[in-house]
């Protein structure tokens, strides 16, 4: 019996020590850039460097909101994420509840060729939408931005949720139907209260993409006063030779945290909002 | 119930149609056109149409870098879901132990990958973690190695992030995969005198294939478009890093944006799409995503 409650022992033991070794592995990046935004000394280079600061400082935090126009950035950001957020989904909801529950002709293909033009990265058709809008006058302007985030993202939002209201039972809806209800008031008080896991996992989806995105606000937008906090800050970083790391550093931990917040509040709902609709942000 | 009211579908679904007509499809279908162009920097309205030839020297032309990039992408995409999966099975497993009390907690921590914007955690990395001077690893080594620098290097370096950044979500689909197996399974099995690997190859393995199939599908398609990665550690305008590795994306956007050689971008952009095509296919015929 000892020999058993030792074996036990030895088992939990070592177990917590393969998951510690994980975590740290997990977070060593996240926590040295932490400790490095945060350390009062210019050590960064000299040998009696410690993971630990021996002092701390916000001086770093500080010189990145008085050199850079963060709190603008910080706007414009905003400013894409939500509009692009209302719009995706103001568009895709209707339409991943048709898909989901009317039949009508081509109902299959489109399903087909949405999933196809998810697997497309829009890297590749970025030369020809960059023409676009350059014909439509919008290139440099939030609205041309916008209007392609919330087109790429469209894609993903009717598949995603198209998912999810197939997991929903229809006899509920029926039910509503007998006691007399329209189909606008069953989609408004029946199916979106029933769909929230999948429509807040879609949104948190749609504002990280918007929040992340880079590549094309770097091509697509000029000047410091249109940037996006994801643009300004791959502007900051520092290279072999110049720029300042902690500074960096700092605009990293600013710029994450709204994102870890967000994630970890929308986590709950990460594995139902997602897994049913097989599609991943 | 289905209905069926052609009209009316078409109406409420039309907004986002034609949203992603307008930034998805017209583009896909003006790259094509663009395609068989010589259009680039000197000839952005006057360009005249070359015909195949943007596809002959993407195809043909052996030391274009499309075929070399194929390949690296082929590669990189096989090296990287074999290790996601072989880790993120162990790590999950781990986690459903019994008796593992601070499981919570470690699942949390073990999330922060996902959690954090990507790009700043490739930017993390590569200045945080592989700089030359102040990045973690010299530090504790006491060198100063340039891990960027070599094309292996860089590929070692690259698949690093690349797993650190995308087994949290794996992890995750596979601890629900495991959770949703019954238990009784495993104790008819111990019965039986099953041991460890003998349940894992017997029951968790062939109970968790069709759970995370799709997930997996849709893990291979991402890591096939692999971009931010390779491009941000190695291939930033003014701080390349001296490798020359290159997956199908990382090569396409090159050509356009940089040497802005937009018809033979085009060109290869629209091989990569027939390529998907064909690939969505032949797991679309398997896994029946639809």
């Amino acid at each position: 019996m000892l020999g058993k409650r030792a074996r036990n022992l030895f088992k939990q033991t070592s177990l917590n020590i393969f998951f510690i070794v994980c975590c740290v592995l997990a977070l060593i990046p996240i926590l040295y850039t932490l400790s490095v935004s945060m350390n009062a000394e210019g050590s960064l280079l000299s040998s009696d460097f410690s993971f630990l600061p021996k002092h701390l400082t916000l001086k770093n935090y500080k010189s990145v909101f008085a050199e850079e126009p963060v709190m603008l950035w910080l706007g414009n950001t905003m400013l894409l994420a939500v509009s692009t957020v209302v719009l995706s989904l103001a568009v895709a909801i209707p339409a991943s509840y048709v898909f989901s529950r009317w039949s009508f002709a081509g109902r299959k293909t489109v399903l087909k060729l949405l999933l196809l033009l998810y697997s497309f990265p829009s890297i590749l058709s970025m030369f020809a939408v960059y023409k676009l809008m350059s014909a439509l006058g919008l290139l440099n302007t939030h609205i041309g931005l916008i209007i392609i985030y919330a087109g790429t993202m469209s894609v993903f939002a009717v598949w995603n949720m198209k998912g999810y209201f197939d997991t929903i039972p229809v006899d509920i809806e029926e039910a509503a139907k007998i006691d007399g209800a329209t189909d606008t008031q069953i989609v408004f008080m029946i199916v979106m209260p029933l769909a929230r896991p999948s429509i807040i996992v879609t949104a948190t989806m749609v504002l990280n993409f918007v929040w992340n995105e880079y590549i094309f606000s770097i091509n697509f937008l000029t000047g410091s006063e249109n940037m996006t906090l994801a643009s300004g800050l791959y502007g900051l970083q520092a290279t072999e030779l110049s720029g300042s790391w902690p500074v960096f550093a700092a605009g990293s931990i600013i710029v994450s945290v709204p994102v870890l917040i967000i994630f970890f509040l929308s986590q709950k709902y990460m594995t139902s909002g997602l897994t049913s609709g097989g599609v991943k942000g | 119930m289905m209905k069926k009211n052609n009209m009316r579908a078409y109406l409420v679904s039309a907004p986002a149609m034609i949203f992603i007509g307008l930034i998805v499809i017209f583009p896909i279908i003006y790259t094509f056109f663009i395609s068989f162009t010589n259009m680039n920097t000197y000839h952005w309205f006057n360009y005249d149409f070359v015909g195949l030839k943007n596809y002959q020297n993407a195809l043909l032309v052996f030391d274009s870098g499309f075929l070399n990039a194929i390949l690296y992408t082929v590669l990189w995409t096989a090296v990287n879901m074999i290790m996601q999966l072989i880790i993120a099975f162990v790590i999950a497993s781990f986690l459903n132990i019994e008796g593992l009390k601070l499981r919570r907690l470690y699942k949390t921590l073990l999330m922060f990958p996902w959690a954090m914007p990507g790009y700043i955690s490739i930017l993390i990395w590569k200045t945080g973690m592989f700089n030359s001077s102040f990045g973690l690893l010299n530090q504790w080594l006491g060198t100063s190695i340039r891990w960027l620098s070599s094309d292996l290097g860089a590929t070692i370096c690259c698949t690093v992030v690349n797993l650190w950044l995308a087994l949290p979500f794996m992890i995750m689909i596979m601890d629900g995969g495991l959770k949703s197996i019954d238990k009784s399974l495993y104790e008819s099995a111990t019965i039986d005198g099953a041991g460890c690997i003998r349940k894992a190859v017997s029951i968790t393995i062939p109970c968790l294939k069709p759970i995370i199939g799709p997930a997996v599908v849709i893990t291979v398609f991402t890591t096939f478009k692999t971009f931010d990665v390779i491009y941000l550690l190695t291939q930033q305008v003014g701080s390349q890093t001296g490798a020359r590795i290159h997956t199908i994306i990382t090569y396409t956007y090159e050509n356009a944006f940089i040497t802005n050689n937009y018809g033979y971008s085009s060109a290869i952009s629209i091989i990569i799409f027939i390529l998907l095509i064909l690939f969505y296919e032949m797991t679309n015929r398997r896994s029946k995503l639809c």
